[in-house]
Protein backbone atom coordinates (compact mmCIF):
# COMPACT_ATOMS: atom_id res chain seq x y z
CA UNK A 1 0.00 0.00 0.00
CA UNK A 2 1.37 3.37 -0.94
CA UNK A 3 2.08 6.03 1.61
CA UNK A 4 0.29 8.68 -0.37
CA UNK A 5 -3.07 6.99 -0.06
CA UNK A 6 -3.15 7.20 3.72
CA UNK A 7 -5.37 10.04 4.89
CA UNK A 8 -2.68 11.54 7.08
CA UNK A 9 -0.28 12.35 4.31
CA UNK A 10 -3.08 13.48 2.04
CA UNK A 11 -3.80 16.20 4.54
CA UNK A 12 -0.15 17.17 4.66
CA UNK A 13 0.13 17.48 0.91
CA UNK A 14 -3.01 19.56 0.49
CA UNK A 15 -2.62 23.10 -0.86
CA UNK A 16 -2.64 25.85 1.72
CA UNK A 17 -3.33 28.48 -0.94
CA UNK A 18 -0.79 30.97 -2.27
CA UNK A 19 0.46 33.27 0.47
CA UNK A 20 -0.16 36.99 0.13
CA UNK A 21 3.57 37.72 -0.12
CA UNK A 22 3.76 35.70 -3.32
CA UNK A 23 0.98 37.75 -4.88
CA UNK A 24 2.55 41.06 -3.92
CA UNK A 25 5.88 40.00 -5.33
CA UNK A 26 4.35 38.87 -8.59
CA UNK A 27 2.44 42.13 -9.01
CA UNK A 28 5.62 44.14 -8.36
CA UNK A 29 7.45 42.19 -11.05
CA UNK A 30 4.65 42.56 -13.52
CA UNK A 31 4.30 46.29 -13.01
CA UNK A 32 8.02 46.86 -13.55
CA UNK A 33 7.67 45.11 -16.87
CA UNK A 34 4.58 47.12 -17.78
CA UNK A 35 6.34 50.42 -16.99
CA UNK A 36 9.37 49.53 -19.10
CA UNK A 37 7.37 48.29 -22.05
CA UNK A 38 4.80 51.04 -21.67
CA UNK A 39 7.36 53.79 -22.14
CA UNK A 40 8.82 52.06 -25.16
CA UNK A 41 5.38 51.66 -26.66
CA UNK A 42 4.50 55.31 -26.03
CA UNK A 43 7.68 56.42 -27.72
CA UNK A 44 7.01 54.19 -30.70
CA UNK A 45 3.43 55.37 -31.08
CA UNK A 46 4.54 58.97 -30.77
CA UNK A 47 7.19 58.82 -33.52
CA UNK A 48 5.03 56.66 -35.74
CA UNK A 49 2.13 59.04 -35.45
CA UNK A 50 4.20 62.14 -36.07
CA UNK A 51 6.37 60.65 -38.80
CA UNK A 52 3.61 58.71 -40.57
CA UNK A 53 2.82 61.31 -43.29
CA UNK A 54 6.46 61.31 -44.39
CA UNK A 55 7.07 57.55 -44.44
CA UNK A 56 6.93 57.17 -48.19
CA UNK A 57 9.14 56.65 -51.21
CA UNK A 58 10.49 60.23 -51.24
CA UNK A 59 12.08 59.60 -47.86
CA UNK A 60 14.33 57.05 -49.47
CA UNK A 61 14.61 58.63 -52.94
CA UNK A 62 15.55 62.17 -51.97
CA UNK A 63 18.52 63.80 -50.36
CA UNK A 64 18.17 65.99 -47.30
CA UNK A 65 17.48 69.63 -47.96
CA UNK A 66 17.29 72.74 -45.84
CA UNK A 67 14.92 74.60 -48.14
CA UNK A 68 12.30 71.94 -48.90
CA UNK A 69 11.65 69.84 -45.80
CA UNK A 70 8.32 68.61 -47.18
CA UNK A 71 10.05 66.64 -49.95
CA UNK A 72 13.50 66.15 -48.37
CA UNK A 73 14.68 62.60 -47.88
CA UNK A 74 17.35 60.80 -45.88
CA UNK A 75 19.04 58.71 -48.55
CA UNK A 76 22.55 59.93 -47.82
CA UNK A 77 22.04 59.15 -44.13
CA UNK A 78 20.83 55.60 -44.76
CA UNK A 79 23.63 54.88 -47.22
CA UNK A 80 26.19 56.52 -44.94
CA UNK A 81 25.04 54.41 -42.00
CA UNK A 82 25.29 51.25 -44.10
CA UNK A 83 28.82 52.17 -45.19
CA UNK A 84 29.94 52.79 -41.64
CA UNK A 85 28.37 49.60 -40.30
CA UNK A 86 29.68 47.49 -43.19
CA UNK A 87 33.22 48.77 -42.87
CA UNK A 88 33.09 48.52 -39.08
CA UNK A 89 31.98 44.89 -39.37
CA UNK A 90 34.88 44.19 -41.75
CA UNK A 91 37.41 45.68 -39.37
CA UNK A 92 36.07 45.03 -35.87
CA UNK A 93 34.71 41.49 -36.21
CA UNK A 94 37.88 39.68 -37.34
CA UNK A 95 40.02 41.68 -34.92
CA UNK A 96 37.61 41.11 -32.05
CA UNK A 97 37.24 37.38 -32.69
CA UNK A 98 41.01 36.87 -32.98
CA UNK A 99 41.57 38.82 -29.78
CA UNK A 100 38.93 36.71 -28.05
CA UNK A 101 40.58 33.49 -29.28
CA UNK A 102 43.91 34.68 -27.92
CA UNK A 103 42.45 35.54 -24.54
CA UNK A 104 40.41 32.34 -24.20
CA UNK A 105 42.66 29.74 -25.76
CA UNK A 106 46.23 30.97 -25.58
CA UNK A 107 46.66 33.59 -22.88
CA UNK A 108 48.27 32.34 -19.71
CA UNK A 109 46.15 33.90 -16.99
CA UNK A 110 48.96 33.75 -14.49
CA UNK A 111 50.91 36.35 -16.49
CA UNK A 112 50.38 39.92 -15.34
CA UNK A 113 50.12 41.42 -18.85
CA UNK A 114 47.24 39.14 -19.77
CA UNK A 115 45.37 40.17 -16.66
CA UNK A 116 46.00 43.84 -17.46
CA UNK A 117 44.60 43.31 -20.96
CA UNK A 118 41.52 41.55 -19.60
CA UNK A 119 40.81 44.24 -17.06
CA UNK A 120 41.23 47.00 -19.62
CA UNK A 121 38.88 45.45 -22.12
CA UNK A 122 36.12 45.48 -19.53
CA UNK A 123 36.98 49.09 -18.73
CA UNK A 124 37.00 50.11 -22.39
CA UNK A 125 33.49 48.73 -22.84
CA UNK A 126 32.30 51.27 -20.30
CA UNK A 127 34.03 54.33 -21.81
CA UNK A 128 31.45 56.87 -23.09
CA UNK A 129 31.22 56.97 -26.86
CA UNK A 130 32.07 60.67 -27.05
CA UNK A 131 35.53 59.84 -25.74
CA UNK A 132 36.02 57.59 -28.75
CA UNK A 133 34.97 60.56 -30.86
CA UNK A 134 37.73 62.67 -29.33
CA UNK A 135 40.21 59.84 -29.94
CA UNK A 136 39.08 59.53 -33.56
CA UNK A 137 39.32 63.26 -34.12
CA UNK A 138 42.75 63.62 -32.53
CA UNK A 139 44.47 60.54 -33.85
CA UNK A 140 42.69 59.36 -36.96
CA UNK A 141 41.24 62.48 -38.52
CA UNK A 142 44.06 64.90 -37.63
CA UNK A 143 47.26 63.04 -36.78
CA UNK A 144 46.88 60.29 -39.39
CA UNK A 145 45.28 62.96 -41.59
CA UNK A 146 42.37 60.74 -42.67
CA UNK A 147 40.05 63.75 -42.50
CA UNK A 148 36.31 63.52 -41.93
CA UNK A 149 35.83 60.46 -44.07
CA UNK A 150 33.96 57.17 -43.96
CA UNK A 151 37.28 55.55 -43.02
CA UNK A 152 37.75 57.78 -40.00
CA UNK A 153 34.18 57.17 -38.88
CA UNK A 154 34.43 53.41 -39.34
CA UNK A 155 37.75 53.13 -37.49
CA UNK A 156 36.36 55.18 -34.62
CA UNK A 157 33.21 53.06 -34.42
CA UNK A 158 35.31 49.90 -34.68
CA UNK A 159 37.27 50.96 -31.63
CA UNK A 160 33.97 51.69 -29.91
CA UNK A 161 32.44 48.26 -30.55
CA UNK A 162 35.64 46.22 -30.30
CA UNK A 163 35.48 45.67 -26.52
CA UNK A 164 31.87 44.51 -26.78
CA UNK A 165 32.71 42.19 -29.68
CA UNK A 166 35.65 40.75 -27.75
CA UNK A 167 33.62 40.21 -24.61
CA UNK A 168 30.72 38.53 -26.38
CA UNK A 169 33.02 36.40 -28.55
CA UNK A 170 34.87 35.28 -25.44
CA UNK A 171 31.63 34.25 -23.85
CA UNK A 172 30.65 32.27 -26.94
CA UNK A 173 34.06 30.56 -27.05
CA UNK A 174 33.93 29.79 -23.35
CA UNK A 175 30.52 28.20 -23.78
CA UNK A 176 32.05 25.46 -25.96
CA UNK A 177 32.57 22.60 -23.49
CA UNK A 178 36.19 21.69 -22.69
CA UNK A 179 35.34 18.07 -23.49
CA UNK A 180 35.11 19.05 -27.18
CA UNK A 181 38.64 20.47 -27.09
CA UNK A 182 39.92 17.41 -25.21
CA UNK A 183 38.27 15.08 -27.69
CA UNK A 184 39.91 16.86 -30.59
CA UNK A 185 43.36 17.14 -29.03
CA UNK A 186 43.27 13.49 -27.96
CA UNK A 187 42.96 12.55 -31.65
CA UNK A 188 46.25 14.25 -32.43
CA UNK A 189 44.79 17.53 -33.67
CA UNK A 190 46.91 20.61 -33.09
CA UNK A 191 45.64 23.45 -30.96
CA UNK A 192 44.93 25.62 -33.98
CA UNK A 193 43.09 22.74 -35.76
CA UNK A 194 41.03 22.27 -32.63
CA UNK A 195 40.14 25.94 -32.45
CA UNK A 196 39.49 26.34 -36.16
CA UNK A 197 37.54 23.15 -36.79
CA UNK A 198 35.77 22.52 -33.48
CA UNK A 199 35.66 25.53 -31.18
CA UNK A 200 34.95 28.27 -33.72
CA UNK A 201 32.17 26.47 -35.63
CA UNK A 202 30.45 25.76 -32.33
CA UNK A 203 30.90 29.35 -31.20
CA UNK A 204 29.85 31.06 -34.43
CA UNK A 205 26.16 31.50 -33.55
CA UNK A 206 27.07 33.10 -30.24
CA UNK A 207 29.74 35.27 -31.84
CA UNK A 208 27.33 36.37 -34.58
CA UNK A 209 24.61 37.22 -32.10
CA UNK A 210 26.96 39.28 -29.93
CA UNK A 211 28.47 41.03 -32.94
CA UNK A 212 25.11 42.03 -34.37
CA UNK A 213 24.02 43.43 -31.03
CA UNK A 214 27.30 45.36 -30.78
CA UNK A 215 26.87 46.76 -34.28
CA UNK A 216 23.28 47.69 -33.66
CA UNK A 217 24.42 49.70 -30.70
CA UNK A 218 26.85 51.52 -32.97
CA UNK A 219 24.09 52.36 -35.45
CA UNK A 220 22.36 54.58 -32.95
CA UNK A 221 25.51 56.55 -32.07
CA UNK A 222 25.58 60.27 -32.86
CA UNK A 223 28.05 61.58 -30.31
CA UNK A 224 31.32 60.31 -31.79
CA UNK A 225 30.32 61.54 -35.24
CA UNK A 226 29.47 64.96 -33.85
CA UNK A 227 32.89 65.02 -32.28
CA UNK A 228 34.53 63.98 -35.53
CA UNK A 229 32.78 66.89 -37.18
CA UNK A 230 30.94 64.88 -39.79
CA UNK A 231 28.81 67.30 -41.76
CA UNK A 232 25.16 67.27 -40.72
CA UNK A 233 23.78 68.09 -44.13
CA UNK A 234 25.32 65.95 -46.82
CA UNK A 235 23.52 65.94 -50.13
CA UNK A 236 25.40 63.05 -51.71
CA UNK A 237 26.15 59.40 -50.94
CA UNK A 238 29.69 58.32 -50.06
CA UNK A 239 31.55 57.10 -53.12
CA UNK A 240 34.21 55.24 -51.22
CA UNK A 241 35.98 55.04 -47.92
CA UNK A 242 37.68 58.42 -48.46
CA UNK A 243 34.42 60.24 -49.12
CA UNK A 244 32.74 62.48 -46.58
CA UNK A 245 29.45 61.23 -45.19
CA UNK A 246 26.63 61.55 -42.73
CA UNK A 247 24.73 58.96 -40.70
CA UNK A 248 21.08 58.69 -39.72
CA UNK A 249 21.40 59.78 -36.07
CA UNK A 250 23.29 62.91 -37.15
CA UNK A 251 20.68 63.65 -39.77
CA UNK A 252 17.93 63.27 -37.21
CA UNK A 253 19.82 65.55 -34.87
CA UNK A 254 20.15 68.24 -37.52
CA UNK A 255 16.47 68.02 -38.50
CA UNK A 256 15.32 68.36 -34.93
CA UNK A 257 17.44 71.46 -34.37
CA UNK A 258 15.55 73.22 -37.18
CA UNK A 259 12.57 75.31 -36.12
CA UNK A 260 10.07 74.45 -38.88
CA UNK A 261 7.45 71.84 -38.02
CA UNK A 262 8.04 69.90 -41.29
CA UNK A 263 11.55 69.10 -40.13
CA UNK A 264 10.24 67.55 -36.93
CA UNK A 265 7.94 65.32 -38.93
CA UNK A 266 10.87 64.40 -41.14
CA UNK A 267 12.96 63.62 -38.05
CA UNK A 268 10.25 61.30 -36.73
CA UNK A 269 10.10 59.50 -40.05
CA UNK A 270 13.89 59.08 -39.95
CA UNK A 271 13.66 57.74 -36.40
CA UNK A 272 11.14 55.16 -37.59
CA UNK A 273 13.60 54.08 -40.30
CA UNK A 274 16.45 53.86 -37.77
CA UNK A 275 14.31 51.83 -35.39
CA UNK A 276 13.27 49.54 -38.23
CA UNK A 277 16.93 48.84 -39.08
CA UNK A 278 17.70 48.16 -35.42
CA UNK A 279 14.70 45.88 -35.04
CA UNK A 280 15.69 43.98 -38.15
CA UNK A 281 19.25 43.45 -36.90
CA UNK A 282 18.09 42.34 -33.48
CA UNK A 283 15.60 39.89 -35.02
CA UNK A 284 18.38 38.40 -37.09
CA UNK A 285 20.43 38.02 -33.90
CA UNK A 286 17.56 36.30 -32.08
CA UNK A 287 16.84 34.09 -35.05
CA UNK A 288 20.51 33.05 -35.26
CA UNK A 289 20.57 32.28 -31.58
CA UNK A 290 17.49 30.07 -31.71
CA UNK A 291 18.37 28.44 -34.98
CA UNK A 292 21.83 27.29 -33.96
CA UNK A 293 21.33 26.83 -30.25
CA UNK A 294 23.57 23.93 -29.33
CA UNK A 295 22.72 21.21 -26.92
CA UNK A 296 25.54 19.16 -25.51
CA UNK B 1 35.92 -12.66 -1.39
CA UNK B 2 34.25 -11.54 -4.60
CA UNK B 3 33.05 -14.01 -7.10
CA UNK B 4 35.46 -13.34 -9.90
CA UNK B 5 34.93 -14.29 -13.50
CA UNK B 6 38.21 -14.11 -15.31
CA UNK B 7 38.19 -13.53 -19.06
CA UNK B 8 36.60 -16.40 -20.97
CA UNK B 9 38.46 -18.81 -23.25
CA UNK B 10 37.15 -17.10 -26.42
CA UNK B 11 40.11 -14.72 -26.36
CA UNK B 12 43.05 -16.96 -25.55
CA UNK B 13 46.11 -14.87 -24.94
CA UNK B 14 49.15 -15.72 -23.02
CA UNK B 15 49.45 -13.24 -20.21
CA UNK B 16 52.57 -14.74 -18.77
CA UNK B 17 55.05 -13.07 -21.05
CA UNK B 18 54.85 -9.35 -20.55
CA UNK B 19 55.79 -7.53 -23.73
CA UNK B 20 56.01 -3.94 -22.54
CA UNK B 21 54.45 -1.02 -24.42
CA UNK B 22 54.80 1.43 -21.56
CA UNK B 23 57.43 1.20 -18.88
CA UNK B 24 56.79 3.58 -16.03
CA UNK B 25 59.49 4.06 -13.45
CA UNK B 26 59.32 6.21 -10.34
CA UNK B 27 56.61 8.44 -11.82
CA UNK B 28 55.38 11.32 -9.71
CA UNK B 29 52.93 13.89 -11.01
CA UNK B 30 52.62 17.41 -9.69
CA UNK B 31 49.83 19.93 -10.06
CA UNK B 32 51.74 23.07 -9.24
CA UNK B 33 53.40 22.31 -5.92
CA UNK B 34 50.97 19.52 -5.05
CA UNK B 35 52.30 16.03 -5.64
CA UNK B 36 49.15 14.16 -6.69
CA UNK B 37 50.86 10.86 -7.45
CA UNK B 38 54.11 9.60 -6.00
CA UNK B 39 56.60 6.97 -7.10
CA UNK B 40 54.66 4.75 -9.49
CA UNK B 41 56.36 1.79 -11.20
CA UNK B 42 54.22 0.04 -13.76
CA UNK B 43 54.48 -1.89 -16.99
CA UNK B 44 51.73 -1.99 -19.60
CA UNK B 45 51.81 -5.11 -21.73
CA UNK B 46 51.28 -5.20 -25.47
CA UNK B 47 47.72 -6.16 -26.51
CA UNK B 48 46.69 -6.60 -22.96
CA UNK B 49 43.98 -4.89 -21.02
CA UNK B 50 45.41 -3.23 -17.96
CA UNK B 51 42.93 -1.94 -15.40
CA UNK B 52 43.65 0.80 -12.90
CA UNK B 53 41.41 0.65 -9.86
CA UNK B 54 41.27 2.40 -6.53
CA UNK B 55 39.23 4.91 -4.55
CA UNK B 56 38.48 8.21 -6.22
CA UNK B 57 41.13 10.90 -5.98
CA UNK B 58 43.99 8.43 -5.81
CA UNK B 59 45.47 9.58 -9.12
CA UNK B 60 44.26 7.00 -11.63
CA UNK B 61 43.23 9.61 -14.19
CA UNK B 62 46.36 11.59 -13.53
CA UNK B 63 48.57 8.60 -14.37
CA UNK B 64 46.43 7.67 -17.37
CA UNK B 65 46.67 11.17 -18.79
CA UNK B 66 50.46 10.97 -18.66
CA UNK B 67 50.42 8.14 -21.18
CA UNK B 68 49.22 10.39 -24.01
CA UNK B 69 50.52 13.63 -22.56
CA UNK B 70 47.06 15.05 -22.04
CA UNK B 71 48.38 16.46 -18.78
CA UNK B 72 50.47 18.86 -20.85
CA UNK B 73 47.24 20.77 -21.40
CA UNK B 74 46.71 21.47 -17.71
CA UNK B 75 48.70 24.53 -16.68
CA UNK B 76 51.03 23.60 -13.85
CA UNK B 77 50.79 19.82 -14.36
CA UNK B 78 54.25 18.27 -14.42
CA UNK B 79 55.43 14.68 -14.35
CA UNK B 80 58.69 13.60 -12.79
CA UNK B 81 60.26 10.21 -13.35
CA UNK B 82 60.26 8.23 -16.57
CA UNK B 83 57.69 6.82 -18.94
CA UNK B 84 58.99 4.86 -21.86
CA UNK B 85 56.78 4.11 -24.85
CA UNK B 86 58.56 1.09 -26.29
CA UNK B 87 62.11 2.36 -26.05
CA UNK B 88 61.36 6.04 -26.44
CA UNK B 89 61.21 8.47 -23.56
CA UNK B 90 57.65 9.82 -23.80
CA UNK B 91 58.68 13.12 -22.25
CA UNK B 92 61.95 13.42 -24.16
CA UNK B 93 62.81 16.78 -25.72
CA UNK B 94 62.37 15.62 -29.30
CA UNK B 95 58.94 14.08 -28.71
CA UNK B 96 55.96 15.84 -30.26
CA UNK B 97 52.90 15.49 -27.99
CA UNK B 98 50.61 15.79 -31.04
CA UNK B 99 52.19 12.68 -32.55
CA UNK B 100 52.00 10.94 -29.15
CA UNK B 101 48.25 11.56 -29.01
CA UNK B 102 47.76 10.25 -32.50
CA UNK B 103 49.41 6.97 -31.61
CA UNK B 104 47.84 6.73 -28.19
CA UNK B 105 44.10 7.34 -28.34
CA UNK B 106 41.83 8.24 -25.49
CA UNK B 107 38.19 7.70 -24.54
CA UNK B 108 36.71 9.86 -21.81
CA UNK B 109 34.37 9.33 -18.92
CA UNK B 110 31.49 11.26 -20.43
CA UNK B 111 30.90 10.50 -24.12
CA UNK B 112 32.06 13.63 -25.95
CA UNK B 113 31.13 13.33 -29.63
CA UNK B 114 31.59 16.50 -31.66
CA UNK B 115 28.34 18.30 -32.49
CA UNK B 116 28.63 17.07 -36.07
CA UNK B 117 27.39 14.15 -38.13
CA UNK B 118 28.37 10.59 -37.23
CA UNK B 119 30.46 10.46 -40.39
CA UNK B 120 32.29 13.71 -39.65
CA UNK B 121 33.02 12.59 -36.10
CA UNK B 122 34.97 9.62 -37.43
CA UNK B 123 36.50 11.46 -40.38
CA UNK B 124 37.83 14.29 -38.22
CA UNK B 125 40.84 12.46 -36.80
CA UNK B 126 42.08 11.04 -40.12
CA UNK B 127 41.58 14.48 -41.71
CA UNK B 128 43.56 16.49 -39.20
CA UNK B 129 46.30 13.87 -39.32
CA UNK B 130 46.43 14.02 -43.11
CA UNK B 131 45.80 10.29 -43.45
CA UNK B 132 45.71 8.91 -46.96
CA UNK B 133 43.06 6.55 -48.25
CA UNK B 134 39.37 6.61 -49.07
CA UNK B 135 37.55 8.34 -46.25
CA UNK B 136 34.36 6.31 -46.72
CA UNK B 137 36.18 3.07 -46.11
CA UNK B 138 38.17 4.49 -43.18
CA UNK B 139 34.88 5.52 -41.56
CA UNK B 140 33.20 2.20 -42.26
CA UNK B 141 36.13 0.19 -40.94
CA UNK B 142 36.30 2.19 -37.72
CA UNK B 143 32.56 1.84 -37.13
CA UNK B 144 32.68 -1.89 -37.79
CA UNK B 145 35.55 -2.32 -35.37
CA UNK B 146 33.63 -0.38 -32.72
CA UNK B 147 30.58 -2.62 -33.26
CA UNK B 148 28.47 0.36 -34.23
CA UNK B 149 28.22 0.01 -37.99
CA UNK B 150 24.97 -1.96 -38.11
CA UNK B 151 23.24 0.56 -35.89
CA UNK B 152 24.31 3.69 -37.77
CA UNK B 153 25.06 2.72 -41.36
CA UNK B 154 21.78 4.21 -42.56
CA UNK B 155 22.16 7.50 -40.74
CA UNK B 156 25.77 8.51 -41.11
CA UNK B 157 24.74 12.09 -41.89
CA UNK B 158 22.72 12.36 -38.70
CA UNK B 159 24.01 14.42 -35.80
CA UNK B 160 26.06 12.29 -33.41
CA UNK B 161 24.31 13.88 -30.44
CA UNK B 162 21.11 12.12 -31.45
CA UNK B 163 22.64 8.75 -30.53
CA UNK B 164 22.10 7.13 -27.15
CA UNK B 165 24.80 7.45 -24.49
CA UNK B 166 26.15 3.96 -25.13
CA UNK B 167 26.21 4.52 -28.88
CA UNK B 168 27.93 7.85 -28.36
CA UNK B 169 30.64 6.16 -26.32
CA UNK B 170 31.16 3.51 -28.99
CA UNK B 171 31.31 6.34 -31.53
CA UNK B 172 34.08 7.89 -29.45
CA UNK B 173 35.89 4.56 -29.50
CA UNK B 174 35.42 4.37 -33.27
CA UNK B 175 36.71 7.92 -33.56
CA UNK B 176 39.83 6.93 -31.63
CA UNK B 177 40.33 3.80 -33.72
CA UNK B 178 40.02 5.73 -36.99
CA UNK B 179 43.45 7.34 -36.57
CA UNK B 180 44.97 3.86 -36.22
CA UNK B 181 46.47 4.18 -32.75
CA UNK B 182 48.47 1.51 -31.02
CA UNK B 183 47.06 2.12 -27.57
CA UNK B 184 43.61 3.14 -26.37
CA UNK B 185 43.33 4.77 -22.97
CA UNK B 186 39.90 4.73 -21.35
CA UNK B 187 39.01 6.81 -18.33
CA UNK B 188 35.94 5.27 -16.68
CA UNK B 189 34.32 4.79 -20.09
CA UNK B 190 31.19 3.16 -18.68
CA UNK B 191 30.50 5.26 -15.63
CA UNK B 192 27.87 7.32 -17.44
CA UNK B 193 26.22 4.31 -19.08
CA UNK B 194 23.47 1.85 -18.19
CA UNK B 195 24.30 -1.84 -17.57
CA UNK B 196 23.39 -3.00 -21.08
CA UNK B 197 25.50 -0.35 -22.75
CA UNK B 198 28.28 -1.19 -20.30
CA UNK B 199 28.20 -4.85 -21.29
CA UNK B 200 28.47 -3.87 -24.95
CA UNK B 201 31.53 -1.72 -24.28
CA UNK B 202 33.12 -4.48 -22.21
CA UNK B 203 32.57 -7.00 -25.00
CA UNK B 204 34.01 -4.48 -27.42
CA UNK B 205 37.12 -4.04 -25.29
CA UNK B 206 37.71 -7.79 -25.32
CA UNK B 207 37.42 -7.69 -29.08
CA UNK B 208 39.73 -4.69 -29.47
CA UNK B 209 42.42 -6.21 -27.25
CA UNK B 210 43.34 -8.49 -30.16
CA UNK B 211 44.75 -5.50 -32.01
CA UNK B 212 45.25 -2.79 -29.42
CA UNK B 213 46.82 -2.24 -26.06
CA UNK B 214 44.14 -1.00 -23.69
CA UNK B 215 44.49 0.79 -20.39
CA UNK B 216 41.25 1.33 -18.54
CA UNK B 217 40.55 3.29 -15.40
CA UNK B 218 37.49 2.02 -13.60
CA UNK B 219 35.93 2.42 -10.21
CA UNK B 220 34.01 -0.75 -10.83
CA UNK B 221 35.96 -3.72 -9.49
CA UNK B 222 33.74 -6.28 -11.17
CA UNK B 223 34.49 -4.59 -14.47
CA UNK B 224 38.23 -4.77 -13.84
CA UNK B 225 37.85 -8.42 -12.91
CA UNK B 226 35.74 -9.18 -15.99
CA UNK B 227 37.79 -7.51 -18.67
CA UNK B 228 41.39 -7.01 -17.65
CA UNK B 229 44.52 -9.12 -17.82
CA UNK B 230 46.42 -7.13 -15.27
CA UNK B 231 45.26 -4.80 -12.56
CA UNK B 232 46.99 -1.92 -10.85
CA UNK B 233 45.53 -0.99 -7.49
CA UNK B 234 46.06 2.61 -6.40
CA UNK B 235 45.25 4.25 -3.15
CA UNK B 236 45.82 7.61 -1.51
CA UNK B 237 48.20 7.89 1.39
CA UNK B 238 48.56 10.77 3.80
CA UNK B 239 52.18 11.69 4.47
CA UNK B 240 53.69 13.22 7.61
CA UNK B 241 52.88 16.75 6.39
CA UNK B 242 49.22 15.77 6.08
CA UNK B 243 49.19 15.81 2.27
CA UNK B 244 47.44 13.10 0.25
CA UNK B 245 49.40 11.39 -2.46
CA UNK B 246 48.26 8.71 -4.85
CA UNK B 247 50.35 5.53 -4.59
CA UNK B 248 50.43 2.34 -6.54
CA UNK B 249 49.86 -0.41 -3.99
CA UNK B 250 49.95 -3.52 -6.08
CA UNK B 251 50.24 -4.48 -9.71
CA UNK B 252 49.69 -8.03 -10.82
CA UNK B 253 47.70 -10.37 -13.00
CA UNK B 254 44.04 -9.66 -12.47
CA UNK B 255 43.25 -13.17 -11.30
CA UNK B 256 45.93 -12.90 -8.64
CA UNK B 257 44.80 -9.44 -7.50
CA UNK B 258 41.25 -10.67 -7.04
CA UNK B 259 41.93 -14.07 -5.53
CA UNK B 260 45.23 -13.81 -3.76
CA UNK B 261 46.41 -10.22 -3.33
CA UNK B 262 49.74 -9.83 -1.62
CA UNK B 263 48.95 -6.52 0.04
CA UNK B 264 46.48 -6.21 2.90
CA UNK B 265 45.13 -2.89 1.53
CA UNK B 266 44.29 -4.48 -1.81
CA UNK B 267 42.44 -7.25 -0.07
CA UNK B 268 40.51 -4.79 2.08
CA UNK B 269 39.56 -2.76 -0.96
CA UNK B 270 38.36 -5.60 -3.15
CA UNK B 271 36.44 -7.21 -0.35
CA UNK B 272 34.71 -3.90 0.25
CA UNK B 273 36.16 -3.23 3.67
CA UNK B 274 37.74 -0.01 2.47
CA UNK B 275 36.98 2.86 0.03
N1 LIG C 1 43.77 19.72 -12.90
C1 LIG C 1 44.09 19.48 -11.62
N2 LIG C 1 44.63 20.45 -10.86
C2 LIG C 1 44.96 20.23 -9.57
N3 LIG C 1 44.77 19.07 -8.94
C3 LIG C 1 44.23 18.06 -9.64
C4 LIG C 1 43.86 18.21 -11.01
N4 LIG C 1 43.33 17.04 -11.44
C5 LIG C 1 43.37 16.20 -10.38
N5 LIG C 1 43.91 16.80 -9.30
C6 LIG C 1 44.14 16.19 -7.98
O1 LIG C 1 44.95 15.07 -8.12
C7 LIG C 1 44.49 14.00 -7.33
C8 LIG C 1 44.21 12.79 -8.19
O2 LIG C 1 43.14 13.07 -9.05
P1 LIG C 1 42.65 12.08 -10.19
O3 LIG C 1 43.81 11.65 -10.97
O4 LIG C 1 41.56 12.75 -10.92
O5 LIG C 1 42.08 10.87 -9.33
P2 LIG C 1 41.15 9.65 -9.78
O6 LIG C 1 41.06 9.63 -11.26
O7 LIG C 1 41.82 8.45 -9.21
O8 LIG C 1 39.83 9.86 -9.12
C9 LIG C 1 43.26 14.50 -6.60
O9 LIG C 1 43.64 14.88 -5.31
C10 LIG C 1 42.84 15.70 -7.39
O10 LIG C 1 42.26 16.66 -6.55
MG1 LIG D 1 39.37 9.89 -12.51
Amino acid sequence: MSVLSTPRSAVRLASKGTPLREHVFRIALLSSLVIALGFLLMLLIYVLEEGWPRIDATLWENMPSIRRPETAGIQSGIIGTLWIIGLTALMALPTGVLAAIYLEEYADRTKWYNRVIELNISNLAAVPSIVYGILGLGIIARWLDFGFTVMTGAITISLLVLPIVIISAREAIRAVPPSIREGSLALGATQWQTIYRQVLPSAVPGIATGSILALSRAIGEAAPFLMLGAATLVRFNPEGVWSSFTVLPLQIYSFISQSREEFHILASAAIVVLLAILLLMNSVAIWLRNRYQKRW
Amino acid sequence: MQNVSVRGPEVPRNIEALDPVFTVSDLSVFYGAYEAVRGVDLTIGNREITAMIGPSGCGKSTVLRCFNRMNDLIPGARPAGKIFFHDEDLYGDHVDPIEVRRRIGMVFQKPNPFPKSIYDNIAYGPKVNGMKGKMDSIVEEALIKAALWDEVKDKLKQNALSLSGGQQQRLCIARAIAVKPEVILMDEPCSALDPIATTKIEDLMQELARDYTIVIVTHNMQQAARVSDRTAFFTAEVDDAGERHGRLVEFDETSRIFTNPSDKRTEDYITGRFG
